[in-house]
């Protein structure tokens, strides 16, 4: 088993003429909650993408425990117990809230002929029920996804890629849109997930009140290079840093 | 009484399908499945030959349409090339009867394998294509087999079309729309079952996955190509057992009624009845059959008259006529 649960070591993305990512590294030690943070442009959601493999690096190597995932398909990435959420909310939109977590719960739910025929499928039912109740959408379970708030909508999205039962959790700003009361309530799941379930989570986030709370380590991107890591104190303490959000104001925590 | 129904019909507007329904609900679902059962079983004796072929016709329109509404309804993937894998079924069965004298049940067998087949390998190619692009790659497919079955004259009889022999079981001859109702109403009830166990299951649910959104369907885990590839072919078998139960009655094939103008025929017929639900498919199957069959002695009214029916429920119906029915129901009981 190795130390760390992913290592992206010297990723590289260019777009044409453009180097959105350039030699790129980062480690993310299992049991513990990554941010990465940095100015808008500056590469942190297409070092997301290519990790969830949504994107394919032009150059660098992603191994997720030890084993070498750089050009394994996207829909490979469940079965190696990868979740992701999406920054634009992409739910199965015309499904209920049940539904669209059974789907998460996919890769699960083929365990026997009896499961992949059910509705509901014996492995699985109780997980997503426990997964319902954990993010508050019991009393939504019929509800067609659109339908839902956004706060809910995106509490919707975590469950559903917590019934991948993840071992990496990939989010992608999950804060953005949501209100005061609503981030509290997200730094205490997480903190939770990662605490107690041992789930190893990486976000992107802008919202620096949840970064600064929850993270155990922070990497910081500019222009697609990396320019500092460390404890979030180390971090926000950082010259450089300073100067790439300069004119930005770092809300603390 | 209204205070009731308000409760047998929870929802206004907005749909939520997988709904719980109450239990009065599932029981006149059941009540109307043990009546339309019984109709199904009385029928023969109550009629004549030609109300028969009127029925077996319509089954075979059912079954056409489960085809397309898992392809397009479950999984939003717009094939128009259904007639030609109808057709294929049609001439498989036909053939296999013919040429090799094989029992119903092994041609019909035969007919949904082949075209589920060329289905498979035709949405290999097709489907890396979306939207406009795929409607049009299969819409040239389904010409082109058309064309196929007009042209390649030792085999399906060219222009001349192909006549189709008695399907046999053994020393059983299906020779008159009576004989060959039962065979078509097993086969169609049998279908049927088939789309509800493949909605429900986990196939199901990845077909509705890449229809909603096909890349948090590949976050989740879905190969999203082979879902759609798997969606095309079954439907395609499914409209090569459609043909299969239209050669167990019919006598006769040409190539004219295996074109663009049947699969138009078959997606409306799903529209109408409400895009991506069972219950739509098969009662869109059996309205708008029913309807083109009484304008059949008016062929040119017929085009215009199938044109306005469509244009009135996009405009009013977009969800289709069950789920207006529904509604309209749900708005008279709240009064």
């Amino acid at each position: 088993m190795a130390e760390n649960l992913l290592e992206v070591t010297d990723l590289t993305v260019r777009f044409g003429g453009l180097t959105a990512v350039n030699k790129f590294d980062i480690a993310v030690q299992r049991g513990t909650i990554h941010a990465l943070i940095g100015p808008n442009g500056a590469g942190k959601s297409t070092t997301f993408n290519c990790i969830s493999r949504f994107y394919e690096p032009t150059a660098g190597r992603i191994l997720l425990n030890g084993v070498d995932v750089t050009r394994s398909p996207a829909s490979a990435m469940a079965g190696l117990g990868v979740a992701r959420t999406f920054q634009n909310l992409e739910l199965f939109g015309e499904l209920t809230v049940f539904e669209n977590v059974m789907i998460g719960a996919h890769v699960h739910a083929g365990r026997s002929w009896a499961d992949a025929l059910s509705a509901r499928p014996s492995g699985v039912v109780d997980h997503i029920e426990h997964l319902l109740q954990r993010t508050g959408l019991t009393a939504y379970r019929n509800t067609v996804a659109r339908n839902l708030d956004f706060g809910h909508q995106k509490l919707l999205e975590l469950a559903r890629a917590l019934a991948i039962r993840p071992r990496l959790l990939l989010l992608d700003e999950p804060a953005a849109g949501l209100r005061n009361r609503e981030i509290a309530a997200l730094d205490a799941l997480l903190t939770d997930l990662c605490r107690r379930e041992g789930i190893t989570i990486l976000l992107v986030e802008h919202v620096m009140q949840l970064v600064m709370a929850i993270s155990d380590r922070v990497t910081v991107l500019n222009f697609g290079t990396k320019i500092a890591e460390g404890t979030p104190d180390e971090v926000r303490n950082d010259p450089s840093v300073i100067e790439a959000y300069l004119g930005q104001e770092m809300v603390h925590a | 009484m209204s205070d009731k129904s308000v409760l047998m019909f929870p929802r206004p507007k907005s749909d939520t399908p997988g709904l719980a329904k109450p239990g009065s609900m599932l029981l006149t679902q059941g009540a109307l499945m043990a009546l339309g059962a019984a109709a199904l079983i009385v029928l023969p004796f109550l009629v004549t030959g030609y109300v028969l072929y009127i029925a077996n016709l319509l089954l075979v329109f059912i079954v056409l349409c489960l085809g397309l509404h898992l392809v397009i309804g479950e999984t939003g993937q717009f094939a128009l090339a259904h007639a030609a894998f109808y057709g294929i079924g049609i001439y498989t069965s036909g053939l296999a009867g013919n040429a090799l004298g094989w029992p119903f049940p092994l041609s019909m067998l035969l007919a949904g394998l082949v075209a589920g087949a060329v289905g498979l390998v035709i949405g290999a190619v097709a489907l890396r294509m979306r939207d406009i692009y795929l409607a049009l790659a299969t819409f040239a497919f389904g010409e082109a087999m058309q064309w196929v079955f007009l042209n390649w004259d030792q085999v399906t009889g060219g222009p001349n079309g192909l006549r189709i022999s008695p399907a046999r079981l053994g020393s059983l001859e299906v020779l008159t729309d009576r004989q060959a109702y039962p065979v078509v109403v097993i086969v169609a009830l049998l279908m049927i079952v088939l789309t509800v166990v493949i909605s429900r299951s986990r196939l199901g649910r990845s077909f509705r996955a890449v229809r909603e959104s096909d890349v948090a369907a590949m976050a989740m885990g879905i190969p999203v190509r082979r879902a759609k590839i798997t969606a095309f072919g079954l439907s395609a078998f499914y409209a090569g057992i459609a043909g299969s139960m239209f050669a167990t009655f019919s006598t006769y094939i040409h190539p004219d009624s295996l074109g663009f103008q049947t699969t138009i025929l078959v997606l409306t017929m799903v529209v109408v009845g409400g895009l991506g639900s069972i219950t739509g498919a098969v009662g869109g199957a059996i309205v708008f059959g029913l309807i083109s069959e009484f304008l059949r002695q008016t062929p040119s009214y017929q085009e215009i008259i199938y044109g306005l029916i469509l244009i009135v429920f996009m405009m009013y119906a977009p969800r289709g006529l069950f789920a207006f029915v529904r509604d309209l129901m749900g708005r008279m009981a709240r009064g």
